[in-house]
């Protein structure tokens, strides 16, 4: 009976992470600005490793395996984002023109870091 | 106090060859204008008669020529290749040449007689040492010709090239503080257990060199040149690749026989275990760690 | 496993054929890195971790690297538009 219930659970879990990676993927080639595909690739990378690696997780039981699955999905959780961000960040500083994509708030502070820069 | 002249040499402050070896700088010589405007003419001139496409019926031939002759040198490799292929022997047959007593000695002895539980590692640092001190000067070399082709333009001011390069980014250093530490400790660790699991020197150092590598991206080259800097790169390089030699170099003398070892092996599975092989992977590991982090260097900066 | 092995080979031989049919430098290095990584999982179908390992250090990882940077170097990285123009 626990033998099911766990294959049900890492099945569902893996299914869940494969169907994000997929609506991952659509996002990626259905936008067309940058910004927007980042934000679909990087947002599918964190949610659907996590889940996908919680199933594999769970097909594994409790032992040295899962231990290391999580040191990987602690690892893609702090690598995946800061790389997006950077992504993100060289996009906004030398896209001329990034009024035409999406509002562009103007802060006071935001502009003297960008005079120092 | 006067340095040894060969540390002297090693650390860069004496060139040994200066005033010993006579080099006669190439003199400059004016050249006159109206060979200047001649060869600017007969430059134009041949652009023109190049460029005019239409006309060059040199150019016309050698463009179709020279596709042919690329198609069918594509197709001729290709089919040399198949031909090559099909005369290779059946996959899994138990007659093939690589079923010999080499490998079956290999699995079967290999434990025993390098005392290392990877077979792979109880290879390639100890029945084929000398391969991979082979590989390992190969890095070294391809590291030091990089470093005498980027160094030309070392006297002029280096161009910025971080303009749109997110500096002092607060987000990414946050989880360099995090992430290197980490990856570092994971280096070392694939390094010290090359010999009980997969990994060895090889992929350890490489994982290191990406630390060291997020670690400047992360920090700046102003960080990073407090603790390795070009003279910490020859020092470490060389000492690894001459306690290498020193200990495996014996391979010329003995004609790739092997020579039985004094070392202990100790009991396979224990970190202090199987010979030499666990400070040849420290070695390799430093050699291509320090080598990964200088071609990083040298093609972002042009020095360390 | 089979079929998953026959897979990866299949987007193997794609990834080789695309990085040298593609025009912009930069797609080739990011479809490169791909090919390294579906190497580095044939390399543990073929129970071969320790290749794996390198191969995922190195070839996706520095290897790339170097290229970016080079690229950056002899300034390939541009805009589609000023190459037609040049």
């Amino acid at each position: 009976m626990l033998e099911w219930i766990r294959f049900v659970a890492g099945t569902v879990f893996l299914a869940i992470g494969i169907l994000i990676f997929f609506v991952q993927l659509a996002g990626v080639f259905r936008y067309k600005y940058v910004l927007n595909r980042m934000h679909a690739a990087a947002m599918g990378d964190t949610l659907g490793i996590s889940f996908s690696m919680a199933g594999l997780m769970i097909f594994s039981g409790f032992n040295f395996t899962t231990l290391k699955m999580a040191l990987v999905i602690l690892f893609l959780w702090c690598a995946s984002p800061v790389s997006a961000h950077l992504v993100a960040r060289l996009e906004t500083t030398t896209c001329g023109n990034l009024s035409d994509f999406c509002e562009v708030q103007e802060d006071k502070e935001t502009d003297k870091e960008g005079e120092k820069a | 106090m006067k340095k040894d002249r060969f540390l002297a040499w090693l650390d860069g402050e004496e060139d040994l060859y200066e005033g010993n070896v006579e080099v006669k700088p190439q003199e400059e010589y004016e050249v006159p204008q109206e060979v200047l405007m001649e060869r600017m003419r007969e430059n134009k001139r041949l652009r023109e008669r190049v460029n005019d496409v239409e006309h060059n019926r040199e150019y016309k031939f050698f463009k179709h020529l020279y596709r042919i002759l690329a198609v069918d040198f594509g197709i001729l490799l290709i089919l040399l290749l198949l031909l090559a292929v099909s005369f290779l022997p059946p996959v899994g047959h138990a007659a093939n040449p690589d079923n010999n007593e080499v490998s079956a000695r290999y699995i079967e002895k290999g434990l025993q007689e390098t005392g290392a539980v990877n077979i792979v590692t109880g290879m390639i640092l100890d029945y084929r040492a000398f391969d991979t001190l082979g590989e390992s000067h190969v890095l070294f070399v391809a590291a030091v010709t990089v470093f005498v082709l980027l160094r030309a333009g070392k006297g002029k001011q280096e161009e910025n090239d971080r303009i749109y390069e997110p500096k002092n980014d607060t987000i990414l250093q946050k989880a360099a503080f995090v992430l290197v530490p980490m990856i570092m400790i994971f280096g070392i660790y694939v390094i010290l257990n090359g010999h009980l699991s997969p990994g060895g020197g090889f992929s350890g150092g490489a994982i290191i060199g990406s630390g060291l590598i997020l670690y400047l991206n992360a920090f700046g080259f102003a960080k990073t040149e407090r603790f390795f800097t070009e003279k910490t790169y020859k020092r470490v390089c060389l000492f690894s690749l001459a306690f290498y030699c020193l200990a495996k170099s014996y391979s010329f003398y003995t004609g790739a026989n092997d020579i039985h070892s004094a070392i202990p092996l100790g009991t396979p599975g224990a970190i202090l275990s199987s010979g030499l092989i666990l400070p040849l992977n420290i070695c390799v590991g430093l050699v291509v760690a320090c080598t990964m982090y200088a071609f990083y260097a040298l093609f972002r900066k042009g020095g360390f | 496993m089979i079929i998953l092995q026959y897979l990866l080979l299949g987007f193997l031989v794609v990834c080789a054929v695309s990085v040298s049919l593609s025009k912009n430098l930069l797609n080739s290095i990011i479809i490169y890195m791909s090919f390294s990584l579906v190497m580095s999982m044939i390399w543990i179908c073929l129970e071969s971790p320790d290749l794996a390992i390198t191969e995922a250090a190195v070839g996706a990882g520095v290897t790339s690297l170097l290229f970016f940077v080079t690229l950056k170097k002899i300034h390939a990285i541009r805009e589609e538009e000023t190459d037609e123009e040049g």
